[in-house]
């Protein structure tokens, strides 16, 4: 690409041939205002917006710098007196027809349109006509739903004869790109989330600002180009791609394919973490009957500066609640959900209740059975809490109910009162339960791990060896053997590493003494004991049974299914069974 | 049929193909002392191959086979002796490729005698198959028979085993090495007929996947004692439980040492 | 058909990773189960022949009992698979020989459940009251 020379307000300016003069502002931190355009999508030139004047061979006339390229030698005028006279009279007429429209409005101010010039057909009028929504249907997402139909002042847009089509696949790449907010995305059933905060993200996207790595993923279930390539069956493979085509570094790549990698390990340490309980199953608490009921987590994320809303403690209209209920053992301590404590929603709640204060200055209930702040500092941050006017409740809070204006009640027992209240509160934060992964199971039979009664795996010794199972080489660390907070799983984990490394680095391996052995004199060599070992340690050689030592774990259970009795298990021998069978029964 | 089963043996043993050569065939022989199983081979006198009294002649064929490891061999076979062989041959006692069957039916009265499920072999060759006699009565009545009225029965025909392993002997399917009825872990030596009768419950526990309904247990038992009783009814269980049938396919591999995904469990079998 | 002041003696084999490791922790609850059950420890329950269970009636138990793992949890993938299969096939056999199958039984306990473990030894222990001294109804 060849370089090329223009001068833009007196500036002398270099460009690569063929970008635009927009492109040329754009990058040299030129303003240029534009409706109509998109760094995605192909110029249009139908908002005038963006017009500059350009003098060459001495003339000089009035372009749209979206769609003039920059050419060698070129002079440029963003913001000349005809430049702002003719934006002056392109605001007017947008004016004239979108009087309501917020982002006109804010055009008009700047550039001194008091009033429209014409009345408007139709006040409440958004579309400007842009073509964004067009073209990023029809050249970018490739549905080609959407489309300008009908000539002069009865031009429209939408999709074909203005009916609702199964075409659009709702992505709402036309709501992202309107300038005005002329379309809408509407759920066929009602949205629980209507305001913009707590809304939808894009299909690209940054899990959390503490993601590792932070980078950005894409949820191939709402990403367009996926989508697309499903329901096509794979035949438009190029449907948008607008984050590759942005990203500068080149870092997207719409093949990768999860790589499935095979390695051959010693240790297994299994991490993998515990599950949020859905307290819908707890139907008394309401949750998803408002969106103001949210649960622990859900408020970590309301709270956290890089969350939806900044960390602003907000209700999900936008408004800072001025009356906020946090109750404990949601699914937790309870017959009807999980019998066990889950350790760690005490210290969280208290630090809920604190953000709240602090952040809002709204009033907090604490519905609370015990409070269990038995850590470093625990107990005195606590206290401090309690100095900060949350009012503690000691009861269960059984109860959220959502009243006909949206706000909630909260039920509870006070048991220092001996009587039954209620608070109306804008927000409730449930502290739910944590509880093993779904697929525990599938993880436990792959591993030989068992679960202990509250379904996390178990562990070897529940006092002295915490971080062993009863397979050598695999170690649990964190919150997979139990509910845990941060310290005490670093610290779980630190001594499953040791562990681990302590295995490893040894060098060799104790095996159990306890092998079977075969007498081969005693052996026909039927094979009934070769298919029942799990360790594939019984071989068939020389027409007899023969058990390779270092394979054999133990179980015994080919002596029993050997007819003959040709196989012996060391120090489980029949002889030793019958004496122990004999000992018993005489001693009784 | 005894000339047909002759004329087949005749033939078989004058076969010079090279895929057909066999070094002789086990069937039973008359001579002056009895009936006694032979092997006859080419050029001898098939006047004296009988089929009378039945005698398992599988275990013949299976010491043989492991004598002589080369050794191609035919038999001549009622069904229950191929079913035998079948059950041997799963147990490695009997090289399938190295056995050729010269099957034949057994007459309504052995059927009847025997109670046989099965009174003819799937390779057939002399013979017309019978229909299959009956169930044993015991064994048909047995389920409606109370705790205490088997207890009584089985006491008495226990009492008069002598512990002469005759059962165990003459079993085609008892061909181990070491046997657990002789485990001194298991059973007491010099003990005849204790209260709780471990003797015979291994062996019938050992039966459940083995027992083909040869009835030869019961013919050599000098006592009389109705074993096959007991047989049937583990054969019934296994079937039941697991589906299996012992002698009724060779491809068939015995439940009990796989596990539930390779041979899972069915209802109904608590009786 | 219960003896007065019976008390059953009652051989229970236990395998090592689940049932014994039960048993134990109802022993750390401080859970009282009765103290009929005769424990044998084995590996696995797959190591309990029909021979074993036998000879443990031989030498005087009047009920035996084969515990385990549950299916799927075996610590050696399915030994207990092939006690699953052998232990019905016993308790048939003896009904069939005239002594009460309901003085054998197979029952999983994990080592999660000490709870169990207790209720399962009272509910077999009461039972073999009931049904008195093996003795009784072999030699009758």
């Amino acid at each position: 690409m060849s370089m090329v020379t223009l001068t833009i307000d007196g500036q002398k300016i270099e460009a690569q041939e063929g970008q635009t003069i927009l492109e040329v502002c754009r990058r040299n931190s030129l303003d240029i205002p534009t409706l109509c355009n998109h760094p995605a999508l192909e110029p249009y030139g139908a908002c005038r917006m963006c017009t500059v004047e350009v003098i060459r061979k001495g003339g000089s006339s009035l372009h749209t710098a979206c769609t003039h390229p920059a050419w060698d030698g070129l002079e440029v005028k963003t913001n000349s007196s005809a430049v702002r006279e003719v934006r002056k009279t392109i605001i007017g007429l947008l004016l004239s027809r979108c009087p309501n429209v917020p982002v006109i409005q804010e055009l008009a101010l700047e550039y001194g349109v008091k009033e429209p010039p014409f009345a408007a057909d139709n006040p409440d009028e958004k579309c400007i006509l842009c073509g964004l929504c067009v073209r990023v249907c029809n050249d970018l997402v490739k549905a080609h739903v959407l489309n300008f139909s009908q000539r002069g002042v009865d031009r429209v847009v939408g999709p074909p004869f203005m009916e609702k089509t199964r075409q659009c696949i709702g992505c709402g790449a036309c709501t992202i790109v309107c300038p005005t907010g002329a379309i809408e995305i509407v759920l066929e059933k009602s949205a629980v989330y209507a305001a913009k905060p707590l809304g939808p993200t894009a299909a690209i996207y940054v899990p959390s600002l503490q993601a590792v790595p932070r980078v950005p993923v894409i949820d191939t279930d709402s990403c367009i180009r996926f989508r697309q390539r499903d329901r096509t069956n794979g035949e438009i493979t190029d449907a948008c791609g607008a984050c590759q085509m942005l990203c500068e570094a080149g870092a997207i790549d719409f093949t990768q394919k999860d790589e499935i990698i095979e390695l051959d390990v010693g240790v297994v340490i299994v991490a993998t973490g515990f599950a949020m309980w859905d307290p819908k199953k707890l139907s008394q608490y309401s949750y998803g009957k408002s969106p103001n009921i949210i649960t622990g987590d859900q408020f970590e994320r309301l709270s956290n500066a890089g969350g939806p809303t900044s960390g602003q403690i907000l209700l999900a209209d936008g408004r800072k609640p001025e009356k906020v209920a946090i109750i404990h053992c949601i699914g937790s301590r309870d017959h009807n959900a999980h019998e066990y404590c889950s350790r760690i929603c005490c210290m969280y709640a208290l630090k809920h209740a604190h953000l709240v204060r602090d952040k809002t200055g709204a009033e907090v209930f604490e519905f609370y059975m015990d409070m269990r702040t038995f850590g470093k500092g625990y107990e005195e941050f606590y206290e401090r809490v309690q100095e900060e006017g949350v009012n503690m409740i000691r009861g269960r809070g059984a109860e959220v109910e959502v009243l006909p204006d949206g706000k909630l009640r909260v039920k509870g027992e006070d048991a220092n009162l001996g009587r039954i209240v209620s608070a109306n509160v804008d927000m409730v934060v449930l502290c739910t339960a944590i509880e093993a992964q779904p697929d525990a199971d599938k993880i436990g039979a792959l591993f030989g791990l068992s679960r202990s009664q509250d379904g996390f795996f178990a562990e070897a010794h529940p006092k002295l060896r915490p971080v062993e199972t009863n397979t050598d080489g695999v170690f649990l660390a964190g919150c997979a053997q139990g509910p845990r907070d941060v310290p005490d799983t670093v610290a779980h984990a630190g001594a499953a590493a040791s562990m681990a490394l302590a295995l490893m680095d040894k060098g060799e391996v104790v095996i159990s003494p306890t092998t079977a052995i075969v007498t081969r004199e005693r052996c026909v060599g039927c094979g009934d004991c070769i298919p029942v070992c799990p360790y594939t340690a019984i071989a068939r050689v020389d027409g007899k049974a023969e058990i390779n030592a270092a394979l054999c774990k133990g179980c015994g259970t080919c002596v029993a299914t050997c007819p003959s009795g040709a196989i012996e298990a060391l120090h489980f021998t029949d002889e030793q069974l019958v004496a122990q069978i004999e000992g018993v029964l005489a001693w009784v | 049929m005894i000339d047909e089963i002759r004329k087949a043996v005749a033939e078989r043993l004058n076969d010079n193909r090279p895929e057909g050569r066999l070094d002789g065939i086990v069937a039973l022989r008359k001579s002056s002392q009895g009936v006694a199983p032979h092997l006859f081979q080419k050029g001898d006198d098939l006047s004296e191959l009988e089929i009378a009294p039945k005698y398992p002649l599988t275990t013949l064929v299976s010491k043989l086979h492991k004598r002589y490891p080369t050794i191609k061999l035919g038999i001549v076979a009622r069904g229950c002796d191929e079913r035998a062989y079948i059950e041997m041959a799963k147990r490695n006692q009997i090289d399938p490729d190295r056995l050729y069957i010269i099957g034949f039916a057994c007459t309504a009265e052995d059927a009847q005698a025997c109670y046989c499920p099965e009174p003819f072999p799937k390779n057939l060759v002399v013979g017309t198959p019978p229909a299959p006699g009956p169930v044993n009565p015991l064994v048909a009545k047995y389920d409606a028979m109370p705790l205490v009225e088997r207890r009584a029965f089985w006491k008495q025909q226990f009492n008069k085993c002598l512990k002469c392993y005759g059962c165990r002997n003459i079993c085609p399917e008892c061909f181990c090495e070491a046997c657990a009825m002789e485990d001194m872990a298991w059973v007491e030596p010099g003990l005849l007929a204790p209260p709780f009768p471990t003797f015979h419950l291994i062996r019938a526990m050992h039966m459940a996947s083995r027992c083909v309904a040869c009835r030869e247990c019961e013919h050599a038992c000098p006592a009389h004692i109705p074993l096959t009783v007991l047989y049937d009814l583990m054969r019934r269980d296994i079937n039941d439980l697991l589906g299996y049938l012992p002698g009724a396919d060779i491809q068939a591999k015995p439940p009990l040492s796989l596990s539930l995904e390779q041979s899972p469990l069915r209802q109904g079998a608590a009786h | 058909m219960g003896v007065e002041g019976f008390e059953p003696k009652i051989v229970a084999f236990m395998c090592n990773w689940c049932t014994y490791a039960g048993a134990d922790n109802a022993g750390v609850a401080r859970l009282e189960s009765p103290a009929n059950i005769l424990p044998i420890r084995v590996m696995c329950s797959g190591r309990i022949s029909p021979e074993a269970v036998m000879r443990a009636f031989r030498a005087g138990a009047d009920g035996v009992l084969v515990m385990g793992c549950h299916i799927g949890d075996c610590h050696y993938a399915a030994g207990n698979h092939r006690t699953i299969k052998r232990m019905p096939l016993l308790r048939n056999l003896l009904s069939y020989v005239g002594v009460n199958p309901e003085r054998m039984e197979l029952v999983w306990v994990s080592a999660a459940e000490a709870p169990r473990f207790v209720q399962v030894t009272k509910a077999f222990t009461q039972k073999i009251k009931e049904l008195g001294p093996l003795s009784q109804e072999v030699t009758e």
